[in-house]
């Protein structure tokens, strides 16, 4: 099962020598086991707990490197795809392709 | 259960046992102990006259019109859960049922199951949960009837209840109503009664502030009347199944397709993220204190804003649109602009959750 | 839910539908290979978005639709006895046997308890020593780290009463099989970011190096498929094949060490059987002989077991990518959820009932914009 949640961790600590912690999930919390990322995580980290087990800690400068790098792309690419709509509208029939782009292959008779 | 040894046995001479804490086989002989089980417990909640004249059955006046009935029986475990107990889910589950033909509820009736050793403790917070539910929805109990079994064959306590009440042609809403065209409206958050109750699953290890949602919604449906009476089409409460298959049942019953939009649906944050942990789909999950209404488009927006003058509506929105197109299929526009069916499920996401 | 939600930003995915379409100049076939990932586009409707520059092909992603039916059939025969208590993740109690499943062994009195975490059974066993309890070891290199420490934990307690059935597989030699494949179309894979969390990438380079296929770790919401599949289209029109990562926040090119450490000592690879697809050599896990004590299969003595496949059901060419499900016969008709034929259609991570639960092929093909 693929299923892997990301939860932040509460508390740490050892049951009988394994590493376990409450994650709370959004408001829903459990135990999971924290042996995998025992040496890594401190309470208000995030972890990805898959079957009762964080497999690892979330990297949370590289989600929110990713996440603003997404956002600029989806700006820009709305931009350009307007700009391409626009050309697109301003073009003549006669200059459309066959496939309806332009700069495409023109079919002129 | 009492280290009284003379319970050893099993009791078959039932004595009146003033102190006793659970429930026992004698509680449900007819006897002494079952009478004083139905005075002591039963009619100091539930008293009304009807009840009280302890006849075989209820006399009571005809009120005219076309009578609406409907019964349920309630199995939840566990008994008790964040927000209520089978009591309360008994009397609003069928006070529901039949306001969600447009009926106005009369009277209900109670049929208990007990369980031999059952807690007393746990049986008076559940019929006090009844009383205080049908009280407050002004309809009396007026009959029932109480049985015990052996330990080990009812989980507790089984209870069915019947309601009975009236309804008029001008207010008939009925499964079949839905018209293309027509708005789907919520009256609140979804998802709330079945993670309650799961949560409260000790063997599955989680917690949650989940509370569940039921509630009486004979309210919610009388301002529905007042706003939109006959373009009100269809109304349901979506309990076992969840939003999902109650819009499957009413698409099939009209024979027409809907489109839902899933960034509108009303998902509080808690239910979403239980749900995700657990793989479940929220729209296949429980509510009790919430109903889906088809209303004509036209007024859409005056129903809304008088679920929204309710404590209990303030959630309400529109979550989609009856439409001519894939008929009896229920279409999900998804968050991200693509889109699939959203279908009945074969067998129970969650068990025993009403 | 943080870390979850922004990847469900229905602004972020319009960004990178629109980047798919304009970097892809020709149409592109690539697969997943995760039942998570398969849900999620078929949830989402992801493929129909950008159909017209990809086609995704449904991988074996889903380890219980790929576990042999004699294996299936030795859990429901080790469910049925009498002092066994014996727990699986849930979505196990629907998979048909050659005759029977686990609902209906339950139903007939077989104690089968669903568990969310391998160390509810060893706790099961712990609190009842007189009852032997089973737990139902299946899935990739994701679950593995789970189960291995349920056997290292029953072991530690000296518990004898605990015993694993362990039906585990591995990806990248099911990558190897398909890409080896005389009639494969898959020009570049999705790799599954929580088998990948544990094991890391390193294992992906060869094959990517190898067989000329970019290789993208990704994660699972919308945002994250949509994703991989725009790093993977631009390798594609680049010319590259590389193993990339798109699921930085849970990945690392060396996975999970301490996991790893764990999964070997527990574990060692084994041939194993897939469904549909034919015995794939050492892409599997099984007990090492110092642990066989929890291995339920030699406990049990569970070897005359004769499966008998459903002549109908087509799971293996559906694990293959041969067939999409709503392209079977039977799809729909005599197999469905309750009445499933085979795995893929009541598994969590099935495509086939992927497909089913959200109606595919039975709305109208839309219009496009």
């Amino acid at each position: 099962m693929c299923l892997g949640i990301p939860g932040r961790v509460v508390d740490l600590r050892d049951d009988g020598g394994m590493a376990m912690g409450t994650v709370d999930f959004g408001g829903m919390r459990r135990d999971v086991c924290l042996a995998y990322v025992a040496d890594e995580i401190r309470p208000g980290n995030y972890v990805i707990v898959h079957a009762g087990f964080a497999i690892s800690k979330v990297d949370e400068g590289e989600a929110r490197r990713t996440l603003e790098l997404l956002k600029e792309m989806s700006q820009l690419d709305e931009l350009a795809w307007m700009r391409e709509v626009a050309e697109r509208s301003l073009a003549g029939p006669a200059d459309r392709g066959i496939d309806g782009s332009t700069d495409r292959r023109i079919d002129r008779p | 259960m009492t280290n009284d040894p003379s319970l050893a046995a099993g009791p078959v001479c039932p004595v009146p046992l003033g102190s006793a804490t659970h429930v026992l086989l004698g509680h449900g002989s007819g006897g002494k102990l079952s009478a004083e089980l139905l005075r002591e417990r039963f009619l100091r909640r539930f008293g009304n006259p009807a009840l009280a004249a302890l006849g075989d059955a209820a006399v009571l006046d005809n009120p005219g019109g076309r009578l609406v009935v409907s019964t349920d029986t309630f199995v939840v475990t566990p008994l008790e859960f964040p927000g209520g107990d089978i009591g309360t889910l008994a009397v609003n589950g069928t006070l529901n049922d039949l306001a969600m033909m447009g009926a106005e509820p009369c009277w209900l009736t109670a049929g208990f199951v007990l369980e031999e050793g059952l807690s007393f403790t746990v049986l008076d917070r559940v019929l006090d949960s009844m009383a205080r539910a049908a009280a407050a929805a002004g309809v009396p109990i007026v009959t029932g009837d109480t049985k015990v079994v052996e330990r080990g064959k009812a989980d507790g306590l089984y209870v069915n209840t019947t309601g009975i009440g009236t309804q008029t042609e001008e207010f008939s809403p009925g499964p079949a109503g839905a018209a293309p065209g027509d708005a789907i409206l919520v009256s609140g958050a979804i998802g709330r009664h079945g993670m309650a109750v799961m949560a409260a699953r000790e063997d599955l290890g989680f917690a949650t502030t989940i509370t569940s949602d039921t509630a009486c919604l004979v309210p919610l449906v009388q301002r529905l009347r007042a706003s939109a009476g006959g373009a009100v089409h269809a109304l349901r409460d979506p309990t076992r199944g969840g939003v999902a298959s109650a819009l499957n049942e009413l698409a099939r019953a009209a024979d027409v397709g809907m489109v839902l939009e899933e960034r509108a649906l009303p998902i509080p944050g808690p239910v979403a993220a239980a749900c995700a942990v657990l793989g479940l789909d929220p729209l296949y999950v429980a509510n009790e204190g919430m109903l889906v209404a088809v209303v004509a488009e036209e007024r859409a927006e005056a129903a809304l804003a008088a679920l929204r003058d309710h404590p209990l509506g303030r959630e309400a929105v529109r979550i989609g649109t009856v439409t001519s197109e894939h008929r009896r299929l229920v279409e999900l526009r998804t968050a991200v602009g693509g889109r699939r069916i959203v279908d009945m499920l074969p067998g129970d996401q969650l068990p025993r959750i009403c | 839910m943080k870390y979850l939600a922004e990847y469900r930003d229905p602004d972020l995915a319009r960004g990178l539908v629109t980047r798919i379409k304009a970097t892809a100049t020709r149409h592109w076939v690539l697969m997943e290979v995760c039942g998570g990932q398969t849900h999620t586009i078929v949830r989402h409707g992801i493929d129909e978005l950008v159909a017209d520059q990809v086609e995704m092909i449904h991988g074996p992603g889903c380890p219980v639709c790929v576990t042999p039916l004699e294996q299936i059939d030795r859990a429901l025969a080790v469910a049925s006895r009498p002092a066994v208590i014996f727990t699986s993740f849930g979505d196990m109690l629907r998979v048909p046997g050659s005759r029977t499943d686990l609902l209906h062994v339950r139903a007939q009195g077989g104690d089968v308890r669903v568990v969310y975490s391998p160390l509810d059974a060893v706790e099961l066993a712990r609190r009842h020593p007189e009852r032997e309890v089973v737990f139902f070891a299946v899935g990739f290199e994701t679950t593995a780290p789970a189960n291995a420490m349920a056997v290292w934990r029953a072991h530690q307690l000296g518990l004898t009463n605990f015993s694993v059935l362990v039906s585990h597989v591995t990806v990248p030699p099911a990558i190897t099989a398909i890409v080896e494949s005389p009639d494969n179309r898959v020009q570049g894979f999705l790799a599954a970011g929580h088998v990948c969390t544990v094991m890391g990438w390193r294992q992906y380079e060869p094959l990517a190096a190898r067989y000329r296929v970019p290789i993208v770790v990704t994660g699972f919401e919308p945002v994250d498929i949509l994703e991989g599949m725009a790093m993977a289209v631009s390798q594609l029109e680049e010319g590259r094949h590389e193993v990339e990562n798109q699921y930085v926040r849970s990945v690392r090119r060396d996975g999970n060490r301490l996991a790893q450490e764990l999964i070997t000592r527990i574990f060692q690879p084994v041939d194993r059987q897939w469904r549909g697809i034919g015995m794939i050599p050492a892409s599997g896990l099984g007990l090492r002989p110092e642990f066989a004590a929890f291995d339920a299969e030699a406990k049990f003595g569970l070897t005359n077991i004769r499966a008998q496949e459903p002549a109908a059901c087509r799971a293996g060419d559906v694990l293959r990518g041969r067939l999409k499900p709503h392209e079977c016969p039977v799809f729909g008709r005599e197999c469905t959820p309750e009445h499933p034929l085979g795995a893929p259609m009541v598994s969590s991570e099935g495509a086939c009932a992927a497909y089913y639960n959200c109606g595919r092929a039975r709305l109208p093909a839309a219009k496009t914009a």
